[in-house]
C-alpha cells in the first residue's frame, strides 16, 4: 500500500460550529489525513480560507441540512462525495439550542434526526469504514452526591422524566452505542463532559451553554463539574481516527470544579435559590424567553455532579489529556478563561 | 439409593436473617473460624466452595509480606493487576490501573508553611505539615480532585476538628500503626451518634498518626448527598457517597477508605443495642477483593453514647422523607441543638489488617457466599474489639 493510499479521509459534521473547526483545524493539521470534507449549514467559516485556497485543495466544505433527510440523501448521493472517497466520518453534534430547539423529521430533536441519518449513510456507504461520534457525558444516571466517578459501563439515565436536552443525547448515545461491535463499521464513541474554550464559552452543558448571565440554581448545591477544552476533544477525535478500536470511551480534561467555579469562569455566575422556587423561575424564565436551558432541564444535574473516568480512553486509544482550563490574564488586563498545554 | 441429602442451612454468630448453604457438609459454625488458621491448600471452606463451581480448588496467589515500613523511594509507581483481575462479574475489564498512585510526602519531606489564619497559628508544627501534606492529594495541584476534595478548605476546617478531637471529644487512639502506610486499604468501622463525628474523628486520628500523612476517605451515605450544604461539606472535606464506582476508584488510586459496614442501621439503633453490631453490608468487602486491597477492622468506643437513641419514630421519619426520627434526651426537645453529641470520650482501636486477597485472591469478589462470610470475619473482629475496649 503507497503512502498516499493510506492516508484517511474524514468527513466532519457540523464543521462550521466552534468545536467542530476545532476539529477539523487538528486534521488538516494531522499529516496521515489527506482530505477533510466538512458540513455545515452557514458559509465557510473564516478560519478556513487558508485551506480552501491550498492547491491541490485538502479541504471541502458543503452546506448541508443534516436533520432532513432529503438533504442528506441528496449529499450523501452526489458526486462531490463519492470523489472524495470518505473512509471515516467524524459526527461532531449540533449545539444546545439547535439540538432540541428545532424540530427534526416528524418532531424528533434535530440532534437525533441527524445522528440517524448520519450513522444511516454511513453504513450505506461502502468506502466508509469508521465513525467516530461525540457524544455528551450528561448520559448517566446520576447518584447523589456532590461527584460521583462514572466509568463507562455506569448506566444511563433511562428516566422518562429526563429533560429533552439530555433526552436528545440520550438517544443519540444509544443510537450509535447500538452498532458497536458490528462487522460493517468502526464506531467509536466518545462521551464527554462540559466543553470550554478560550474567552469562556461553555458548549454541551445543559445548565452553562448559551449566552452568558444569570444561571438560578438550587440553594446548596454546588456539583462538581468534569471540564474539558475543545482542543482536547479535538486530540480525543484523532487518537479514535488513528485508533482501530472500537467502542464507548469517557473522555474529560485534567480539571474538575464547582459548578459555581465554573460559571463564575465563563460570566454564568450562579443565583442560589430554593429548591422549591427554582421550579417557579425556570417557568418565569422560560415564559420570558430567557432561560430556554434552565426551563428544559431537571433538579439532577443542578444537584449532583460527576467526573469520568477515563482510563479506558487512554489504554485503548492512547489519548490523555493535553491541555489545562483556569484563568489567565487577558491583554486587556481581565481574567478570562483559558486553555493552555499542560 | 438414598436421595441426596438436602443443603444444610447454617446460621452465623448473632446474625439473625443471614445464612451460608453448604450442601453435602457438616454443620459447623461459619464464624469464630480463622480463615489464616491453617494449610489454605486444605481449608475445607475452600475445598467446599470449589465444590460448589463445580471446580478443582483454584490455585491461590502467592501471599505478599504487609508493608509496615515507610517506603524508601518516593517516585510513584505504576501498579500491574494480575489478568484475573481485570474480570468484573460480564462488564467490561476496568480494573486495570494506569495512574500513579496518589501519595502524600513523609513529614519530614514538608516544608513548614506559614500560618495561614488564627486558627491555623493554634496548631503545632507537626499538625500544620500533615496539613500541608493534603495539598498533593489533588492531581497536579489542582484546587478539587476528582472526587471534590479541596485541600484548603480541608485545612480551613481542620482547626475545628483538631480541637473537637483533643478538647471536646479527648481521643485516645490505640494500634494506628496497623493502617497501612501506602496503597489501598479499607478500614472498617462500627458507627454511631446521631451525627458522623466516628468518622470525623477517625479521618483527624488517621491524619495525626500515619506517616506519610494520609487521608481516610470516607463512605457516606446515599441521602447525605441529597442534602443542602451537607453534600457539598462533605465533599469538600474528601468524603465520598457509596456507590461501587467511587470506591474502586478510591482503592485503585491506592487510597484509604473508611467505611461503616453497618449503615444508617448502625446510626439509628437505639440505647439497648449500644457497641452491638448491626447486619452488615458487604460491597467493602467485595471491593477489597477486587482491589487486593487489606481490610483493617477498627472500634470507634464512644461514639454510640454520644447522643443516645431512646426510641426511633418511624412514622414521622416516613413523613418528613428522612432515615429515620430519633427521640433522644435532648432532641427534638432541644431543637437541632439537641442533636449536638455530648462530651464523651473517645478510643479509636485499630485491629490487625486482614488480607482476604492474599488468601482467595480476586475472583472471590463474584462469590456471594464467600463475600458475605468474609464480612462477617470483619464483623466478629470490630465486636471484640468493641467488647474489649469498653
Amino acid at each position: 500500500m503507497s503512502a498516499s493510499t493510506a492516508l484517511r479521509n474524514v468527513l466532519v459534521t457540523h464543521g462550521d460550529e466552534p468545536i467542530g473547526r476545532r476539529v477539523v483545524k487538528a486534521l488538516l493539521h494531522d499529516p496521515q489525513v489527506g482530505k477533510v470534507f466538512a458540513l455545515g449549514e452557514g458559509a465557510v467559516p473564516r478560519a478556513f480560507d487558508h485551506f480552501v485556497a491550498e492547491s491541490p485543495p485538502r479541504f471541502v466544505y458543503a452546506r448541508v441540512d443534516l436533520a432532513k433527510h432529503r438533504s442528506c440523501v441528496d449529499f450523501f448521493h452526489s458526486g462531490r462525495f463519492r470523489e472524495a472517497e470518505i473512509d471515516t466520518v467524524v459526527h461532531v453534534p449540533g449545539h444546545a439550542a439547535r439540538g432540541t430547539g428545532r424540530p427534526g423529521i416528524a418532531g424528533v430533536p434535530a440532534r437525533t434526526a441527524e445522528a440517524r441519518l448520519v450513522l444511516h449513510h454511513a453504513l450505506e456507504t461502502a468506502s466508509v469504514k469508521s465513525l467516530i461520534a461525540l457524544g455528551s457525558a450528561f448520559v448517566y444516571r446520576l447518584a447523589p452526591g456532590n461527584a460521583n466517578r462514572l466509568s463507562e459501563a455506569s448506566e444511563l439515565n433511562l428516566d422518562p422524566g429526563v429533560p429533552s436536552e439530555i433526552r436528545s443525547w440520550i438517544d443519540c448515545d444509544m443510537i450509535f452505542h447500538g452498532e458497536v461491535g458490528a462487522d460493517r463499521l468502526r464506531v467509536a464513541l466518545l462521551r464527554v463532559p462540559t466543553v470550554v474554550t478560550s474567552g469562556g464559552y461553555v458548549y454541551w452543558n445543559p445548565i452553562l451553554s448559551g449566552p452568558p448571565g444569570l444561571r438560578a440554581r438550587p440553594i446548596g448545591f454546588d456539583p462538581l463539574c468534569a471540564l474539558i477544552s475543545d482542543k482536547d476533544v479535538a486530540k480525543a477525535t484523532q487518537a479514535a481516527l488513528h485508533s482501530e478500536r472500537s467502542g464507548v470511551f469517557n473522555v474529560a480534561g485534567y480539571e474538575s470544579v464547582p459548578l459555581s467555579v465554573v460559571g463564575s469562569w465563563t460570566g454564568r455566575p450562579g443565583l442560589p435559590v430554593p429548591g422549591p422556587a427554582l421550579g417557579l423561575l425556570s417557568a418565569v424564565a422560560g415564559w420570558l424567553g430567557r432561560g430556554a436551558s434552565l426551563s428544559g432541564v431537571g433538579g439532577t444535574e443542578l444537584r449532583f455532579g460527576f467526573t469520568l473516568d477515563t482510563r479506558r480512553a487512554a489504554r485503548e486509544l492512547g489519548f490523555r489529556p493535553h491541555y489545562r482550563v483556569g484563568l489567565a490574564r487577558a491583554g486587556d488586563g481581565r481574567l478570562r478563561l483559558e486553555t493552555s498545554p499542560a | 439409593m438414598k436421595p441426596p441429602r438436602p443443603p444444610e442451612i447454617l446460621s452465623l454468630d448473632a446474625v439473625p436473617g443471614e445464612s451460608l448453604g453448604v450442601p453435602n457438609g457438616e454443620a459447623r459454625r461459619a464464624l469464630g473460624r480463622d480463615p489464616f488458621a491453617s494449610d489454605p491448600v486444605s481449608d475445607p471452606f475452600v475445598d467446599r466452595l470449589a465444590e460448589l463451581r463445580g471446580t478443582a480448588t483454584p490455585p491461590l496467589p502467592e501471599p505478599t509480606p504487609p508493608k509496615t515500613a515507610p517506603p524508601e523511594a518516593r517516585e510513584p509507581e505504576s501498579r500491574e493487576p494480575e489478568p484475573d483481575s481485570l474480570r468484573d462479574s460480564g462488564r467490561e475489564s476496568e480494573r486495570e490501573s494506569e495512574r500513579a498512585w496518589t501519595r502524600t510526602p513523609r513529614i519530614d519531606e514538608i516544608e513548614l508553611p506559614l500560618p495561614s489564619g488564627f486558627a491555623e497559628r493554634l496548631l503545632d508544627d507537626d499538625v500544620r505539615r500533615r496539613l500541608a501534606a493534603l495539598t498533593h492529594m489533588a492531581e497536579g495541584g489542582a484546587p478539587y480532585d476528582r472526587f471534590g476534595f479541596s485541600p484548603a478548605a480541608a485545612q480551613t476546617a481542620f482547626p475545628l476538628f483538631h480541637a473537637l478531637y483533643r478538647a471536646y471529644f479527648r481521643v485516645r487512639s490505640e494500634g494506628h500503626e496497623r493502617v497501612p502506610v501506602e496503597g489501598p486499604a479499607v478500614l472498617a468501622a462500627n458507627h454511631g451518634g446521631l451525627l458522623p463525628f466516628d468518622g470525623a474523628m477517625t479521618v483527624v486520628d488517621v491524619l495525626l498518626h500515619t506517616d506519610p500523612p494520609r487521608l481516610a476517605r470516607a463512605v457516606v451515605d446515599r441521602w447525605a448527598g441529597t442534602l443542602p450544604w451537607v453534600n457539598v461539606f462533605f465533599a469538600r472535606m474528601g468524603q465520598v457517597v457509596g456507590t461501587r464506582e467511587n470506591v474502586m476508584d478510591l482503592l485503585d488510586d491506592g487510597q484509604l477508605v473508611l467505611v461503616f459496614p453497618e449503615g444508617m442501621d448502625g446510626v439509628r439503633k437505639n440505647v439497648t443495642q449500644r457497641y452491638r453490631l448491626q447486619r452488615f453490608h458487604v460491597g467493602f468487602v467485595e471491593a477489597a477483593l477486587r482491589a487486593q486491597a487489606p481490610i483493617v477492622p477498627m472500634a470507634v468506643v464512644g461514639s454510640d453514647d454520644q447522643a443516645p437513641i431512646l426510641f426511633d419514630l418511624s412514622e414521622l421519619a416516613r413523613r418528613f422523607r428522612v432515615p429515620f426520627f430519633p427521640v433522644t434526651p435532648t432532641f427534638p426537645w432541644l431543637g437541632p441543638l439537641g442533636l449536638l453529641p455530648y462530651p464523651v470520650s473517645y478510643r479509636i482501636v485499630y485491629g490487625e489488617p486482614l488480607h482476604f486477597h492474599e488468601k482467595f485472591g480476586p475472583d472471590a469478589a463474584d462469590d456471594p457466599q464467600l463475600v458475605r462470610y468474609l464480612a462477617n470475619q470483619v464483623r466478629r473482629d470490630i465486636q471484640l474489639l468493641l467488647d474489649r475496649n469498653r
